[in-house]
């Protein structure tokens, strides 16, 4: 079942998810972030204060040249809509996300929370190890 | 593992939890404890520590929203312990008598909602598996700032290299020797096995927040997470 999709009105393309009221809701695709943030993000990396975070955790220099690729491919995506450019960031994106979840995790998730998270405590009653 | 001690999971630190010494809310309680103290400086850390503020908020994103006077408990604990994370009462212990200034309880408060919502959102079985007790243990001394330059020079421990995982390492192990009856090679061990997946976890922060800055850029992260993964 297609559960979103794009659609391409004139110049504009639209981002589609389908509701759990069954109903289509669409938006304008824009990029992952606010394109400051990508800047934001760019000169917080290569601050004094990072890069000395970064050698005290892991010993070497961080690498922020991304970050300010991203922010010139975001605001070629906003202006003047390029495919390229879009592309480009939202691979850069990707792999960031890839980044964050490529070791096995040591325990199982859960589907619901804990089940006794939200009962009154029992104050009468001995706390059990 | 030697079976044979009997365990108590660490409840001795925390003699509060089973009979407190005044009763809760009485006079003699807020006369002779730091309890109100206490409960100030919580206050002002679920209100400003950015930190605390994007913990609270992934933690009722994932159905486990925290109620002050529900999940915190302000008590006396033995030694120089400064909070717990008990998960029979799924309630966060905070040393009053041990926590004097409200850096210190920020970073209190950051380290036990880390274990809080690793409880929230994972099957952790904190009794029984070991390896799911030293990966939350990494997790938090990683994310709260316990391991950061300063707090390790103010102990002594002048390391700058990868000094960060050498303290997140021996804080976990200090943690895990804490609260259960190991030997210390046994608590290295684990540590060992676990250390790759779980330092480099950074839920619900997505880096490891080294300064405010770091962790303010994280709950805007965070804020905008929906906008985020529909557009990439």
């Amino acid at each position: 079942m297609l559960l979103s999709y794009c659609q391409i009105l004139g110049v504009l393309v639209f981002y589609c998810e389908r509701s759990k009221t069954r109903k289509w809701l669409c938006r304008r695709a824009q990029p992952p972030r606010v394109c400051d943030n990508y800047w934001s993000e760019f000169k917080h990396c290569k601050s004094l204060s990072n890069r000395f975070h970064h050698y005290y955790t892991y010993g070497t220099t961080p690498s922020c040249q991304q970050w300010k690729e991203d922010y010139y491919n975001c605001r070629e995506w906003e202006k003047h809509k390029g495919t390229e450019a879009k592309e480009e960031l939202q691979k850069s994106e990707r792999n960031r996300v890839a980044e964050q979840s490529k070791f096995t995790p040591v325990w199982k998730l859960r589907q619901d929370p804990p089940r006794d998270w939200h009962l009154p405590l029992n104050q009468d009653k001995p706390q059990d190890s | 593992m030697d079976q044979t001690k009997e365990e108590d999971f660490g409840y001795d630190l925390f003699p509060e939890r089973r009979k407190g010494k005044y009763k809760k809310g009485s006079i003699a309680e807020s006369l002779f404890t730091f309890n109100h103290k206490c409960q100030v400086m919580l206050q002002f850390a679920m209100e400003t520590s950015p930190y605390a503020k994007l913990l609270l908020s992934a933690m009722k994103s994932s159905g486990c929203k925290v109620w002050k006077d529900r999940h915190f408990s302000c008590e006396d604990c033995d030694g120089t312990v400064s909070g717990g994370f008990d998960a029979a009462s799924s309630q966060i212990v905070l040393c009053q008598n041990n926590i004097h200034q409200q850096s210190h309880m920020n970073r209190v408060v950051t380290h036990e909602l880390i274990h809080a919502f690793d409880h929230c959102r994972a099957d952790v079985d904190w009794f029984n598996n070991f390896r799911h007790l030293a990966c939350s243990e990494i997790r938090a001394a990683n994310l709260s700032g316990d391991c950061s330059f300063s707090n390790e020079v103010s102990r002594f421990n002048f390391g700058l290299k990868q000094h960060h995982q050498e303290c997140v390492r021996s804080r976990a192990i200090r943690s895990i020797l804490a609260v259960r009856k190991i030997n210390r090679e046994e608590a290295e061990k684990i540590v060992d096995e676990v250390f790759e997946p779980c330092f480099n976890d950074h839920t619900p922060f997505g880096r490891i927040p080294h300064s405010k800055k770091d962790a303010k850029f994280a709950y805007r992260d965070y804020e905008n997470r929906d906008r985020y993964y529909a557009n990439l």
